[in-house]
């Protein structure tokens, strides 16, 4: 454990690096558009030009910059967005929990639906209900997210006028009570959270449904039911559990989606979280908000799977016997 | 070194012994996925336009002179969309054989070398997978520019370490067996030993790789022209859809009906073929599935 410790922090300070130096090797430097005679954002005076340059610290030499940029990492301060002239902490901070409205709710609802809808497909291993649901998933998994969301939104959204078309709440609502703003987000989270939810669900179904069928060959499972375990008790008790060890992993590796949200279905929908911040500052080409966000994301995600390494080896001692 | 054989001959899979593998899905999604092969070869015979030039009335309803009508600019839709063909097949082919290529070059050398440079790379990879695809593919191509070809540089790019960490596992095991310890006994260098008994081996499994790939390189590459990410004068599906959804109100009539959703069509049914036809080769590769 100490050691995958140690080679986690080798890795986040390997992407930390990266994510400094990669933008500086690639064509166009932070303030390419508004120093670029070329840009339609030039800017003219050969003075500002320079205190701009100073401003956003890209006069100093490099190994100064890395220093200034790894001393901000760790005190959370993450520079100024070029584009909208505010702290990137604060951008994120206002972006962020629209995005774990959105990603949270659609994971939950994946994760929920598709460990029972696995588990029960298990059971019925080789029914027609079985087949249909294993086939079904392979397809919704695969139909692109913005198709889907389309779909939605003409038909809930536009066709039928159920639902908001766009945005993560009526633009200058004032609510008369809490509660009254949190039906209006909720009205206004459905679309995007059930289109999410839809593109999660597959892949979640067919990784406890092939889990499930594994252990339910396995030995263990044959004993205890020579034992007489009760079939709920066998099929929750005994299978599920270790059917759903390698879920730990699987939802690790969307941590990072967590954070970044899901760019297309907030592009579709007009959702003010992460996913159209990142958009929008990589068009712009607005290389503090990239950053501060890439630098968040690398931390969380790796965090994630230091976290998830951690509880499968608690969850599963066999682990800790095998790694060493 | 001898000149190397060419794996798909070694592997023994012959499109005959392959197509007889295949079930109704896989069958199914060859027939869907030769259409699209036939409708990109004949483009200028199907369509009855030429997509660029504006023949019409802009946002022209659908009529007898065009099936799908026309779109903002005046110009014909169906042969839009026929034309796309031209654009999803070579993209989703290119960036194919470029993951895979990649993955294959990574996975096998750090399944047949192991030791440090093993774990170098796995770790590399593991970083790779770790890391939000989504947003790195928007940040490279806006840093890389909007080419076609480098959308095909960018998803394989990012897509190549899944490949990596199948192929390094089928190497390891592969390695340990006795004709190959042997080869490596009779003084084979690496290269010639992986090229000619490793490889071969896995070619069912590279063919499985590839039409995966390809499917999530239609899916990567409509998507990026959707964000507006793409190659702005390559009349993409993806670009259908923007510039439909770009069109103020556009849901509000009916317009979307012909203009957005059969290009959100193509791109699905042309996914799913591919889907079907790796899931006929996954069948084909692990001949215990077939059992239940």
């Amino acid at each position: 454990m100490k050691c995958r410790f140690v080679a986690y922090l080798a890795t986040l300070w390997t992407v930390l690096t990266l994510n400094f130096f990669l933008p500086r090797l690639l064509p166009g430097d932070p303030l390419a558009a508004l120093l670029d005679p070329e840009s339609s954002e030039y800017v003219f005076d050969a003075e500002v030009r320079a205190a701009l340059e100073a401003y956003y610290g890209l006069d100093r030499p490099l190994l100064q910059q890395y220093a200034a940029y790894l001393k901000g990492a760790v005190t959370g301060d993450l520079g100024r967005s070029i584009r909208l002239n505010e702290p990137v902490s604060e951008l994120i901070g206002s972006h962020l929990p629209w995005t774990l409205l959105l990603t949270g709710t659609a994971l939950g609802l994946a994760s929920l639906i598709g460990i029972l809808g696995g588990a029960e497909a298990a059971w019925k291993c080789g029914s027609l209900a079985d087949r249909l649901l294993t086939a079904a998933s392979v397809v919704a998994s695969n139909i692109p997210v913005y198709f889907v969301g389309m779909m939605l939104l003409i038909l809930l959204g536009a066709e039928l006028q159920w639902l908001p078309l766009a945005g993560g709440r009526t633009p200058f609502a004032r609510y008369d009570s809490p509660l009254a703003a949190a039906a209006d987000i909720g009205k206004h989270l459905i679309l995007p959270a059930f289109t999410l939810t839809f593109a999660l669900l597959g892949s979640k179904f067919l990784l406890v449904r092939n889990n499930m069928v594994g252990v339910l060959g396995e030995d263990f499972m044959l004993v205890a039911r020579a034992k007489g375990l009760p079939p709920l008790r066998l099929k929750w008790g005994h299978a599920l559990r270790n059917a759903l060890l390698p879920f730990v992993a699987h939802l690790a590796a969307h941590a990072g989606m967590a954070i970044t949200g899901a760019v297309f279905i907030e592009t579709l929908f007009n959702y003010p979280g992460m996913g159209r911040l990142i958009f929008e500052a990589v068009g712009a080409r607005d290389y503090p908000v990239i950053q501060g966000v890439f630098l968040i994301v690398a931390t969380v995600v790796l965090s994630a799977n230091l976290l998830a390494d951690w509880l499968n080896a608690r969850l599963d001692p066999r682990l800790e016997e095998r790694v060493g | 070194m001898r000149a190397m054989p060419r794996p798909a001959q070694r592997a023994g899979v012959t499109p005959l012994r392959l197509a007889s593998a295949l079930g109704t899905d896989a069958f199914l999604g060859s027939i869907v996925l030769a259409l699209f092969v036939l409708v990109a070869l004949f483009a200028p015979l199907l369509a009855p336009y030429d997509p660029h030039q504006f023949v019409g009335q802009p946002l022209e309803r659908p009529g007898p002179d065009h099936r799908l009508g026309a779109n903002d600019a005046g110009q014909d839709i169906l042969s839009e969309l026929i034309y796309g063909t031209r654009i999803s097949l070579p993209v989703g082919l290119g960036a194919a054989v470029g993951t895979m290529a990649l993955g294959m070059l990574v996975g096998s050398v750090a399944g047949y070398a192991g030791g440090w440079l093993d774990d170098l790379l796995m770790r590399i990879v593991d970083v790779m997978m770790t890391l939000p695809r989504l947003p790195l593919l928007i940040l490279l191509a806006a840093y890389l520019g909007s080419g076609l070809i480098q959308t095909m540089v960018i998803i394989s790019l990012l897509f190549w370490p899944a490949t990596a960490r199948v192929i390094r596992a089928q190497v390891q095991s592969l390695r340990q067996r006795g004709y190959v310890k042997m080869a490596r006994n009779f003084g084979g260098s690496p290269g010639y030993v992986l090229a000619r008994h490793i490889l071969p081996q896995i070619g069912p499994l590279i063919a499985f790789g590839l039409v995966t790939a390809a499917g999530r390189a239609v899916a990567m590459e409509a998507g990026l022209a959707f964000l507006g990410l793409g190659d702005p004068t390559a009349k993409s599906w993806g670009l259908m859809m923007r510039f439909a959804l770009d069109l103020p109100g556009l849901l509000l009539t009916d317009r979307w009906l012909w203009w957005l959703l059969p290009p959100g069509l193509c791109i699905t049914l042309l996914i799913l073929a591919l889907t079907f036809v790796g899931m006929g080769l996954e069948r084909h590769l692990q001949p215990r599935l077939k059992r239940r």
